[in-house]
């Protein structure tokens, strides 16, 4: 009989011969000593960036959106190309953290805090663009429903933009407190480590007063479980209601019923690959190997292999459905505007369908799936595939539908719409360095959770036992 | 009785030296500052008590800052004027001249300013049509480049009467060298007595009438064949074949208008009358007319005297026809085929300026009995009178020294005359110049004397269109400047001593009797025969016809590139060339604003460009991107170079190139900027300026060009949800060929209701009672003039962008004319169709609006709350039909950001915002900001108006029952040819109403699978052609032609 079972498909979760008090030292130690200078050169780079992206906006509100290159035809572009992509690379982290909790995937906790930051960050950056891209953003608040003296005026409910709104502050909302309730225990060990004053009051203020009673730690696995429940729904939804941002138009290329799944599965793509090309970076630079372990990269391929997979058979189908609906539009939408080399967007076409559909195949591979370098690259090929994705979609429809006449110049975006978009980079990583240097970037208490059935220290444990007499197992264990 | 003494305290009752102390110091407590007798700025602050110091003048400053805010007046009448409400608009008939040009029209005048050019429907010649050019005349009024004081040297003349004195002392000094006048052809009757008798107070003198571009030959031409140097009357109405000569009779070619007018309602059918006139155009270049002509010819513009001959031979003249290749040989002897089957009415046209064309014309509308039956000697044209060869004279006589003083009108030789520079060198030897007109033009600014005329709209006068049918002038606003008519002027300087105006009416109460007779002609705008005498013919002289062939026979056809060098229907000869509205109008054809440009073959980009656009792969690279290869045009050692636009339907070796370009920085800076001079192009041979010119050397040029177009695409993929079209033969032989298959869309999806928005919907249905807006669009008559785009600029507020923004596709325009080119490439069909918001019953805009900014109003209208809308463009982007237009910036200077503009947008909206130039706004309609989408609103404020109209009269609106009129939208107002119908469709007896029924067989929606339910309707264009298309084949052609 054997106490100890060991996967012989599941490598442990934690590297290294860990003990919870390795762990703690570990991942929160960085908080406490002076970052290194890599840190502050990304950080000051990340920060020129968003400046950037603050000059751009300001540009673009005080003069106009005649700043940017949009026009009567096309008059969404990059801003909500943008917009997309970064609400899509937010999906990963619910996934992550609510998806995978539920189905007990304990290969999760090495990387839900990063990738659940990443989400809430990505949606901060989604939100820009919405938003700014507004003619009158000072009176964007015109689209909250609240009772006013304008008669009172209320909203469009029928409009997918007014969707738009309530899908992404509750995604918004929710991953917030997921992410912030998963922080509280962890923010208390670092209250507690605190040696200054001051330290000691902000995450004191931050961590809630949590002292780690079982009463605190009942309600903390209930919460988590209750925002799970609530998370899950809204992976699902958020990205298909910003699909019905299309679909529900009447635009060829648009209006596409099968955009919902295949806006899903591709966020999950291009999220998994924002999650991967972020933790490659950070378990080098925080040195936390040993906890994103290879079998974590490897298992978040996996997703992307399976995501990308459908994304491709989700472009081929809309190929079909044009060539079967016989209808004129749909097919020039789809033939020739997008799958045609020679179109004016024929490129943005192609390189979505390599991007997206055949670069990701070689993750049938398993020795490139262990590939951390080739991992990097690919994660960084798959987001500018998803961000295709979305410019194609987006943009050849708009600029040739029905009429011929209204066909109009090819939209190249102004340096005020790259700076935008570049800002939103600055903003992205600026919260993250931040969110590096002052939170622990792994859940502390959820890797421990794991680390009992996972860890070498365990592991070495269980070797003993096994082979101890019954007797002196008895005898160690006797209180 | 002792006084009661009151007292407030102590103090006071005991008068205490404290109480005494703090009566004197009201203000107890310490100034933030030591006072002493140096005074307050001097004063010193003490350390301690600079924040109270600095709260104090910071609060101070805010105080006086925000105190100081702009005056606004807003003088109510002290005496209000008897016809003068304010808010309420009156109406005056006036008419519109410019140079040779006069259309009669009513002007819009509210508070004082004419903010809108209405065509006069009383005038029987256009019946209420305008051109783009007369839309857009209101906003010369307004020109910030307009002269606004008499000048001499540059400098202001303070008096008029300051002025005159000058001219008289300079005129004195003349000696005996003649006077010379020189204007532009002059319409005016009561003008020319006014030239007359200046005329007659300097003896020698003359008067030269020179026009900016020639019909000289025509004049000759006339001359030599009917003794008469005139333009006889057209009958375009009454002729059932139309054969153009290279005449843009529609567009450009003497008035335009009238011809569109008669032209149109010769080309109206209907179930009950299924003919139409036949029009047959044979021409080098694509013009608008070519592009209405049911068939239309290409040849080289040199063989224009070969094609003339063989026409001529082909009717049974006696010439030898010359020779010609097989197709255009079959074209003349088709068309000579049906000129002889309809002969009594048909009419030949020409645009040629060469006599002996002319003059062979005239013999073939001998030969086919046009004369006395569409050709009216009776009653001869006044727009056109000069002859060449008198202009040519007076530059010879200013170059000799022999010209002692020109006065100048309306005429601008310096940049429009062929040798300009010629004509410059000779006004530096005329001792007195003295320039009337309006704007420092190119000649103005050589001239001493500048003394600017009154714009039309501020002017009395007359104009003589033709014989008996005169058109009224009366202004309809104070002069804005120091300005004087040009008749007062010479009549002040002839010595008389009444004005222009005392003249005018005397002239005209003679004539018409009385006083009343005279009220009543100027309350109407227009004096007409008082008979129809029909149409008179005049003696033929067919002497010179042989001599005109033989000459014409020893011309030989051209074996290199050549030149034809046309007017663009948005600026014609250029005199408006500083009006935005009009830079900013797309041409019919090319659909490029702000520029001229060579017009070349596909076949030519191709051997020079290597631009193949019958691949999609260089058709996309061309149409794509503003940036347009530039060619260099060499002419007699004269050069030009321009962008090139590929243009179907241009004959191979032809290329040309538009007037009216390259101006003066002076002229304004809207004009300044755009396209380049191709006057300088013209030929001058035979004694006439010429515009076709052969032996033209084309090379391809490096320059960098951006051509701004408001249409890039050139066909319309096949797509015949979007446009139909058929020929007359089929339309007889299949009459319910449309209403067919939208009668099998019915029976499928609306059977029992027969309405796709009862059935075919999830939704509920409520009902609509009252009125609902609708608008039919008949495509036969449209002719793509683009009236209809500057009308409604004019009456919507709808911004000038400029250059730069419409080579964004950051235009603006509510209206637009969408081309379309099908068929042959070398000679296509051409298609118009006004594209206007559809004001869909199912709009998709309405519900992707997060606020709602946009939506449906109870009568069919789909209405834009500006202040509503956030813009975020959502609904632009799922319009089916792409006719919302987002402000990208602050064009119209209504912004909460005001005035940070400069640089962003261009100099023709700083223009358009100019004080001057926003006296022309309509203050009914609310000039958008930046951020805010818009879109055609039905003319909403004009249906207000019309709602109200019916209200007080307690009647139900009217919208053409009996053709009376309660509203008329500015599209519907401004179309000379009738296109646009518009009213109430839930009135059976509306216009509207009766429009799709009568038109049943041709009615189609746009886009209609879509079941946006569209309140605006199409009716299939109908070309006259004997071909007969098959349904089933038409299907084929469309599926064929989709693929490329």
């Amino acid at each position: 009989m054997s106490l100890k079972y060991e996967s012989q498909l599941r490598e442990p979760l934690v590297d290294g011969n860990k003990d919870y008090h390795q762990i703690t030292e570990d991942i929160i130690r960085p908080i406490e000593v002076k970052p290194g200078r890599l840190w502050y050169i990304g950080f000051f780079i990340s920060v020129a960036l968003l400046l950037f992206g603050v000059y751009s906006v300001y540009r673009e509100v005080t003069y106009g959106i005649g700043q940017w290159n949009l026009h009567k035809t096309v008059g969404w572009g990059w801003d909500i190309t943008n917009f997309v992509w970064w609400v899509g690379i937010g999906h990963a982290g619910t996934l992550i953290s609510a998806i995978l909790l539920l189905f007990r995937q304990g290969w999760r906790t090495g990387v839900n805090r990063a990738a659940e930051a990443m989400t809430i960050f990505a949606v901060m950056c989604a939100g820009q663009f919405p938003i700014f891209h507004m003619g009158r953003v000072w009176l964007a608040f015109f689209i909250m429903p609240y009772p006013n003296t304008r008669g009172p005026v209320w909203v469009n409910f029928s409009s997918p933009l007014l969707w738009d709104v309530f899908a992404i502050s509750t995604y918004f909302t929710v991953s917030l407190l997921f992410w912030y309730s998963g922080l509280l225990p962890d923010l208390a060990s670092v209250r507690d480590r605190a040696k200054t004053k001051l330290r000691k009051l902000l995450y004191g203020v931050a961590s809630f007063g949590w002292t780690g009673s079982t009463k605190h730690w009942q309600r903390h696995e209930s919460l988590s479980l209750v925002l799970a429940g609530l998370a899950t729904p809204l992976v699902l939804s958020v990205h298909t209601i910003v699909s019905f941002d299309f679909a529900t138009s009447v635009i060829p290329g648009w209006h596409t019923t099968i955009f919902p799944p295949y806006f899903v599965a591709g966020a999950i793509f291009s999220g998994f690959a924002m999650v991967q090309s972020l933790l490659i970076v950070v378990r080098r630079v925080l040195n936390l190997q040993e906890y994103i372990t290879v079998g974590h990269i490897e298992a978040m391929n996996k997703v992307i292999v399976l995501t990308g997979s459908i994304v491709g058979i989700a472009y081929l189908t809309e190929l079909f459905i044009a060539w079967y609906s016989i209808n004129q539009y749909e097919q020039y939408a789809f033939f020739y505007s997008r799958a045609n080399l020679f179109s004016p967007y024929g490129w943005a076409y192609y390189g979505m369908m390599f991007c997206n559909v055949v670069s990701p195949q070689l993750f049938w591979s398993r020795k490139l799936r262990r590939n951390i370098t080739f991992t990097f690259f690919m994660s960084v090929i798959v987001n500018i595939g998803m961000w295709f994705e979305r410019f194609v979609i987006i943009v050849t429809s708009i600029s040739r539908d029905y009429l011929p006449s209204s066909w109009s110049y090819y939209y190249s975006p102004s340096i005020w719409e790259i700076g935008f978009y570049m800002g939103t980079f600055g903003l992205f990583f600026t919260c993250f360095f931040l969110f590096s240097k002052y939170f622990p970037v792994i859940a502390v208490a959820e890797i421990k959770y794991v680390l009992k059935t996972s860890g070498e220290n365990y592991k070495a444990k269980m070797d003993t036992v096994e082979n101890q007499k019954v007797e002196e197992f008895a005898h160690d264990h006797a209180h | 009785m002792e006084h009661k003494k009151y007292w407030q305290s102590f103090g006071e009752l005991n008068q205490s030296a404290a109480y005494e102390a703090s009566s004197n110091d009201e203000f107890q407590e310490e100034l933030p500052f030591e006072a002493d007798d140096k005074g307050l700025f001097d004063a010193k602050t003490p350390r301690r008590d600079f924040l109270k110091y600095m709260g104090f003048s910071t609060a101070a400053a805010a105080l006086a800052a925000s105190c100081e805010v702009p005056v606004k007046k807003a003088i109510p009448f002290a005496n209000k004027p008897e016809e003068i409400i304010p808010g309420v608009a009156n109406y005056y008939a006036t008419t519109y001249v410019q140079d040779g040009d006069a259309i009669s029209i009513v002007a819009k005048v509210r508070d004082g300013r004419p903010i809108k050019i209405e065509g006069n429907e009383l005038s029987p010649l256009t019946q209420g049509g305008t051109s783009a050019r007369v839309q857009a005349s209101v906003l010369d009024l307004y020109d910030t480049a307009r002269l606004r004081f008499p000048m001499a040297d540059g400098k202001e003349v303070s008096t008029f009467e300051a002025f005159d004195k000058m001219i008289g002392s300079a005129m004195s000094t003349l000696g005996s060298a003649p006077v010379v006048l020189l204007t532009s052809s002059v319409t005016s009757v009561t003008g020319k007595q006014v030239i007359d008798q200046f005329l007659q107070t300097h003896p020698g003198s003359r008067h030269v009438t020179y026009d900016a571009v020639s019909y000289s030959g025509m004049l000759l031409a006339n001359e030599a064949c009917y003794g008469q140097r005139a333009i006889p009357s057209y009958n375009f109405a009454d002729a059932k074949v139309i054969v153009s000569l290279g005449a843009d009779f529609l567009g450009t070619w003497l008035n335009p208008v009238e011809f569109a007018k008669h032209y149109s309602i010769g080309r109206k059918i209907n179930e009950k009358k299924l003919a139409m006139n036949r029009h047959i155009q044979f021409e080098s270049m694509m013009s608008m007319t070519g592009a209405n002509a049911d068939y239309r010819y290409q040849h080289r513009p040199s063989e224009t005297a070969a094609v003339v001959l063989a026409l001529y031979a082909a009717l049974g003249g006696a010439v030898s026809a010359p020779s010609l290749d097989e197709k255009l040989k079959k074209a003349v002897a088709e068309t000579a085929k049906q000129l002889n089957a309809s002969k009594g009415a048909a009419l030949v046209v020409c645009g040629s300026n060469d006599p002996n064309v002319q003059i062979v014309v005239n013999a073939i509308n001998e030969s086919i009995g046009a004369t006395g039956t569409t050709i009216n000697w009776g009653s001869t044209y006044n727009l056109r009178q000069g002859v060449d060869a008198d202009m040519a004279k007076l530059v010879d006589d200013m170059n000799a020294g022999s010209v002692g003083a020109l006065i100048i009108n309306g005429a601008n030789p310096a940049y429009d005359f062929f040798d300009s520079g010629r004509f410059a060198d000779g006004l530096k030897k005329v001792k007195v110049a003295v320039s009337f007109n309006t704007k420092m033009d190119e000649t103005t600014q050589l001239c001493k004397y500048v003394i600017p005329d009154h714009h039309f709209l501020e002017s009395w006068g007359d104009a003589e269109i033709k014989t008996g049918h005169v058109s009224l002038l009366q202004p309809t606003i104070y002069p804005l400047f120091k300005t004087r008519q040009w008749q007062d002027s010479l009549l002040k300087w002839s010595g008389a001593t009444g004005d222009y105006l005392s003249m005018v009416k005397q002239y005209w109460m003679g004539k018409l009797g009385s006083e009343s007779n005279w009220d009543k002609a100027l309350q109407d705008g227009v004096i007409t025969p008082a008979s129809d005498s029909g149409a008179s013919g005049a003696g033929f002289n067919s002497g010179s016809v042989a001599a005109a062939a033989g000459a014409l026979s020893a011309v030989k056809p051209g074996t290199q590139t050549e030149l034809v060098i046309y007017q663009k229907v948005s600026l014609g000869e250029g005199q408006q060339a500083n009006n935005p509205w009009l830079q900013e109008m797309p041409d019919p054809i090319t659909k490029a604003t702000w520029d001229n440009y060579v017009m070349i073959s596909p076949a030519m980009a191709k051997s020079i460009y290597n631009i193949d656009i019958t691949t999609n792969k260089d058709a996309d690279a061309y149409e794509v991107h503003p940036e347009k290869p530039a060619m260099k045009v060499t002419v007699n050692g004269k050069s030009i170079e321009l962008p090139v636009l590929i243009v179907p339907g241009t004959q191979p070796n032809t290329i040309a190139i538009a007037v009216g370009y390259g101006r003066s920085e002076r002229l304004g800076k809207v004009a300044a900027g755009a396209g380049k001079n191709a006057y300088p192009l013209v030929a001058f041979t035979g004694g006439n300026r010429q515009y076709a010119i052969s032996n033209v050397s084309v090379e391809k040029s490096s320059a960098d060009f951006i051509v701004a177009q408001n249409q890039t695409h050139q066909t319309h993929e096949g797509r015949t949800d979007v446009v139909l079209e058929t020929t007359l033969a089929t339309l007889k032989s299949s009459p319910e060929m449309f209403s067919e298959k939208r009668e099998e869309k019915v029976e499928e999806y609306a059977k029992y209701t027969r309405d796709y928005a009862k059935e075919a919907t999830l939704y509920p249905h409520f009902p609509r009672p009252g009125i609902k807006w609708g608008m039919s669009i008949d495509l036969n008559s449209c002719t793509g003039c683009g009236a209809c785009v500057v009308a409604c600029n004019a009456e919507n507020n709808v911004a000038v962008v400029g250059k730069q923004e419409v080579a964004r596709a950051h235009d603006m325009h509510w209206m637009r004319i969408d081309r379309y080119f099908s068929g042959d490439l070398e000679n296509p069909n051409v298609i118009f169709q006004p594209m206007l918001c559809q004001h869909c019953d199912n709009a998709p805009c309405e519900n992707v609006c997060p606020v709602s900014a946009t939506n449906h109003s109870s009568e069919g209208m789909n209405q834009m709350i500006y202040n509503r809308c956030i813009g975020t463009r959502y609904c632009a982007n799922n319009c089916p039909f792409k006719v919302r237009r987002f402000n990208w910036s602050d064009y119209m200077s209504a912004d909460s950001f005001p005035d940070n503009q400069v640089g962003i947008i261009s100099d023709a909206s700083m223009q358009m915002n100019d004080e001057l130039t926003r006296m022309v706004l309509n203050p009914d309609v609310t000039v958008r900001s930046r951020g805010v989408m818009e879109k055609c609103s039905l003319c909403a404020q004009r249906l207000q108006d019309g709602k109200l109209k019916a209200k007080k009269a307690s009647r139900p609106l009217l919208s053409g029952e009996n053709g009376e009129w309660d509203v008329k939208v500015a599209c519907q107002q401004a179309c000379p040819s009738d296109a646009i119908v518009f009213g109430n469709a839930n009135e059976k007896e509306s216009d509207v109403s009766k429009h799709r029924v009568e038109n049943n067989g041709r009615i189609f929606y746009a886009l209609e699978m879509l079941h946006v339910l569209p309140n605006v309707n199409y009716l299939a264009k109908v070309r006259n052609t004997d071909e007969v298309i098959h349904v089933e084949k038409m299907g084929e052609k469309h599926a064929s032609e989709k693929v490329s």
